[in-house]
């Protein structure tokens, strides 16, 4: 069973400064959860930069290298057929479907990248069940305490108030 | 101080006279401001515009029928003009999507931060303008149920399909293009659907709103990996943009034929579709802006700044005409020559003259910026270069087929009922998802104004801290 807790602040600094005030209390299981990106917090929260660019980059160069085989080998392998004289590897002829594949590898790649690296999609989440947590799409900035057990709870929900969170919630997964 | 020093501001309002944001208002505000046309129900105007579209959209499905039962003959095209009204609505109908491109992934790049206010209305207009673009090629093939010869896939008749052919080439950049543009939208749209999701109140429309937000949580770790493939999605759409208008015009240049064997093709055509696209974009924007009380978001910035790309973007597709009957006269070549002068002088003239009138002289009202502030010539200024861009393609389309090189064999076109239902029509068609669009999917992009109007504030407080320092005697660290 996962356990949070969830404060709501009211505004992107005040997320901020509690996230780096809970984070020197000893609280390092965290989230923040707002409804634009906010600056600074992947650094409070120590995330590592993305590594879509290079997923980007795999498929783009194999849906390149993936369209010029199929052209190369239909054309010039499997079935030649002269037209007009013209090399049967016409390689000038091939690079706009070369090009056009691998924009669309690529893209795919990173549009499903995206959503499985956030573990998404998905349609339930515990936090979902608190009301109030609606407010993390619109105008509230809220920060998520993962925690281990009921002293875990009691420190994280003081430390909340005191930071000054507007509301705490507690969710349980399962509950 | 365990503070950080402050950082320079992110940016500074680029116009202070005509802000990117009318008014501050609170997240919750802004939010509900920006769902209301889609939270509301839709008002008489909505549809009586739906119906109107509704029909056309019926009419364009009668003239798609009459084309496949009976043919392509029920077109004006012969001998020697295969190619007209067909190629000329793809043209252009895949040039309008352009812009959507243009404002939302290169102005991405750029930091362009204007952007955030249009993106979303262009993109959408974008995907129903490729989806309306696709259509042409295919209903032009004569036997379009055989399309899927253009697609390599391995038949037992080991028949593939010819890659050094234009068609094909048209065949892979459309697809992409339009799933590019499908996948970039709905990228952006994410956050936004869970913002509608939190804000609706009936259950349907949150449960919908709910499945199409895919959870969408707005985890730190969310917002980082979605601006990463956001920005990295804009990277690959710009290349893209540029691409498929160049391949578009390889369709007329690979051909000998004079007028449309120039080099200055590519460029044109990449010029000419963002031109298109931004009137596009001004001709749906202002109504929309006007009908869903967006003032406070798409400013007299916004205006001004669109306005000027359609003067720069003007000012390419002048510099390509002027190029073309440059080189035209240039060459040297008696069929060159003839291409050009039939457009000047031949039964094509009236035509060319509109053309010049809206492509390039109606742009340069906007050198003033009383015009460029002003709804109603904008507006008007937009549709006049729809018309011109559209009589543009016309004209590279089919004045070359008609005299070629053989006098003897010399036609002139006429279009048939069929052709104008289905330029007519596709606008019904394009029409009919654009209105859809509006009413249930959120117009303008909602996180990112909350973002920009949050930024704006922070360069704001930043800058007056900063001039308080250097005005205090003594101040400053």
């Amino acid at each position: 069973m996962k356990r949070w807790l969830l404060g709501e602040f009211k505004s992107p600094e005040r997320l901020r400064e509690a996230a780096r005030a809970l984070r020197s209390r000893g609280f390092t299981q965290l989230d923040a959860l707002t409804p634009f990106p906010v600056e600074g917090i992947d650094e409070v929260l120590e995330l590592k930069p993305s590594r879509l660019p290079l997923l980007g980059l795999v498929a783009g160069v194999s849906g390149a290298i993936g369209a010029y085989v199929v052209q190369w080998f239909t054309q010039a392998v499997d079935w030649p057929l002269n037209v007009g004289a013209r090399p049967l590897h016409s390689g000038p002829a091939y690079i706009p479907i070369t090009f056009e594949t691998a924009v669309l590898a690529s893209a795919s790649a990173l549009f499903f990248g995206v959503f499985f690296t956030c573990g998404l999609p998905r349609v339930t989440h515990p936090f979902f069940d608190v009301e109030s947590f609606r407010s993390a799409s619109i105008d509230g900035f809220w920060v998520a305490v993962a925690v281990e057990d009921d002293a875990g709870v009691d420190a994280a929900d003081a430390a909340l108030r005191e930071l000054g969170a507007a509301q705490v919630a507690r969710v349980e997964e399962g509950a | 101080m365990s503070e950080p020093a402050p950082k320079a501001p992110v940016l500074a309002d680029p116009l202070v006279q005509h802000p990117l944001i009318e008014g501050r208002y609170t997240g919750a505000e802004l939010g509900e401001s920006l769902l209301r046309p889609v939270l509301r129900p839709p008002g008489w105007g909505w549809w009586a515009l739906l119906g109107l579209c509704s029909a056309l959209t019926v009419l364009f499905v009668v003239a798609i029928g009459i084309t496949l039962f009976v043919g392509v003959g029920t077109w004006g095209i012969h001998i020697p003009v295969a190619w007209a009204f067909a190629i000329t609505n793809f043209v252009w109908w895949i040039g309008i999507g352009h812009a959507g491109t243009l404002i939302s992934a290169i102005l991405l790049l750029f930091a362009e931060k204007f952007r955030s206010s249009v993106n979303r209305l262009a993109e959408a207009m974008t995907l129903f303008a490729v989806s309306c673009a696709a259509l042409f090629p295919l209903l032009h093939l004569g036997r379009p149920w055989k399309f899927y010869y253009l697609i390599p896939y391995p038949s037992v008749l080991r028949v593939w399909p010819q890659f050094r052919s234009p068609l094909t080439w048209d065949v892979v950049a459309i697809s992409t293009y339009l799933l590019v543009s499908i996948l970039f939208w709905y990228m952006g749209l994410v956050p936004d659907l869970a913002t509608a999701r939190d804000t609706a109140k009936e259950t349907w429309k949150r449960r919908a709103w709910g499945l199409l937000s895919l959870g969408w949580r707005g985890s730190a770790k969310h917002w980082l990996r979605w601006r990463t493939g956001y920005m990295l999605l804009a990277g690959l759409a710009t290349p893209l943009v540029v691409s498929v208008h160049t391949i578009v015009s390889f369709d007329f240049a690979v051909a000998q034929l004079p007028g449309w064997h120039t080099t200055i093709f590519p460029p044109y055509f990449v010029a000419g579709a963002i031109f298109s696209g931004l009137a596009m974009v001004m001709s749906l924007l202002l109504p929309a802006r006007r009908v869903l009380r967006l003032h406070h978001v798409v400013t007299e910035a916004h205006l001004d700044a669109l306005a000027r790309l359609l003067l720069v973007s003007g000012l390419f597709v002048a510099y390509g005409y002027v190029q073309e009957h440059f080189f035209g006269w240039y060459s040297g070549n008696p069929e060159e020559m003839h291409a050009m002068e039939i457009l000047r002088t031949g039964p094509y003239a009236p035509a060319f003259w509109i053309v010049i009138t809206c492509n390039v002289l109606v742009p340069q009202l906007f050198w003033n910026a009383r015009l460029r502030a002003s709804p109603v010539v904008l507006w008007v200024a937009s549709l006049l270069v729809n018309v011109g861009m559209w009589l543009e393609r016309f004209l590279i389309v089919v004045s070359p087929l008609s005299e070629d090189f053989l006098p003897s064999s010399w036609r002139h076109y006429v279009p048939t009922w069929v052709d104008v239902s289905l330029l007519v029509g596709s606008l019904g068609f394009f029409g009919l998802g654009f209105l859809l669009f509006l009413k249930l999917l959120p117009p303008v992009p909602i996180s990112e104004v909350k973002q920009l109007q949050h930024e704006l504030d922070a360069s704001e407080a930043f800058a007056r801290e900063v001039s308080m320092k250097a005005g205090a005697p003594g101040g400053g660290p």
